[in-house]
């Protein structure tokens, strides 16, 4: 499996893939100018991870963003739907997190609203640790 | 220009402008604005507000630098540049950022119908807009994901404002302000 290691930019958040604990992470901030540009290179890692993704692993993903713009917005929301439809579909074991910090009152919010348009995965708010 | 400097300043003064800029924005020159922005408001404000304005700011920047009439392609980087004017300031203690830039004429129509369906809009309503159209495919002309006058109405603490002024039979002027 090829491994994801994207670095963080003032405008991108860090998305790396940890193999020991088949954990994705998002970290940062997301209002790039090209939003497709920079999400391709996810997908297309996602895409060949859940062919491979075995029933009895637990891929987790971990989003912390403290800002993203509507665009990306979007992109998350059809990061969750490929998701979603690798488990309603293949039988897929996927969790995801959505960490926010309790002191960011919008944080909360999006992912309330993310976790209304879902039904099948499994979505977690988590409140950071501070 | 350097006798109206003064001048010029004054103006800004009067209407609370924090920071203003005019010309070809790039996303690079965004981020920066975007810091010193951030950087000038954590020391008055709790981080909630902070992070409000720098929304707001990036959506009406992003949309001057997609949608702007006046474009330009830089050389060697495939990054874009709008011209337009974008300002950020405080008015009877509220915050602002108003923006405008040059539109085609046949554009207006309906920009003007999407925007004033959004200012006539509840919270709630915003709420499930933003949510039907964050689900529909990306609209071919659009840039990013036709989502940030949605996203303005819904950060704004009152419904944006808006207004063309007409430059030519080809082009006019689009502004926008949006209240915190």
């Amino acid at each position: 499996m090829n491994n994801l290691d994207i670095p963080a930019t003032s405008q991108t958040p860090v998305v790396c893939f940890n193999e020991e604990t088949q954990t994705l992470s998002i970290v940062g901030e997301c209002y790039p100018e090209n939003i497709s540009k920079f999400s391709s290179p996810i997908f297309s890692w996602l895409n060949s991870y859940l062919e491979c993704l075995e029933e009895q692993v637990v891929f987790t993903v971990n989003i912390e963003l403290v800002y993203f713009n509507s665009s990306s917005s979007k992109m998350l929301l059809d990061l969750f739907d490929r998701l979603e439809t690798a488990v309603s579909e293949q039988q897929k074991n996927i969790v995801v997190n959505w960490i926010y910090d309790p002191e960011n009152e919008s944080a909360l919010e999006y992912g309330e609203e993310f976790k209304e348009d879902l039904n099948d995965l499994t979505f977690n708010l988590v409140e950071k640790e501070i | 220009m350097l006798e109206k400097l003064y001048e010029f300043k004054q103006m800004h003064d009067q209407c609370g402008v924090m920071l203003c800029f005019s010309g070809y924005l790039s996303q690079e020159l965004m981020t920066g604005i975007g810091e010193t922005l951030r950087n000038k408001l954590k020391q008055e404000e709790d981080s909630n507000v902070v992070l409000k304005v720098f929304a707001i700011f990036v959506e009406h920047a992003q949309n001057i630098i997609r949608y702007s009439a006046e474009q330009l392609v830089s050389k060697n980087e495939d990054q874009t540049l709008g011209g337009g004017i974008l300002v950020i300031g405080k008015e009877e203690g509220h915050y602002y950022v108003s923006c405008g830039n040059s539109i085609q004429n046949n554009k207006i129509p309906d920009l003007n119908e999407q925007l004033t369906k959004l200012q006539k809009m509840s919270k709630e309503e915003l709420k499930q807009y933003y949510k039907e159209q964050r689900r529909k495919e990306t609209p071919q002309d659009s840039k990013g994901a036709g989502l940030g006058f949605i996203e303005l109405a819904r950060k704004s603490e009152k419904p944006f404002e808006f207004s063309f002024d007409f430059i030519n039979e080809q082009f006019s002027f689009f502004s926008i302000k949006t209240l915190l």
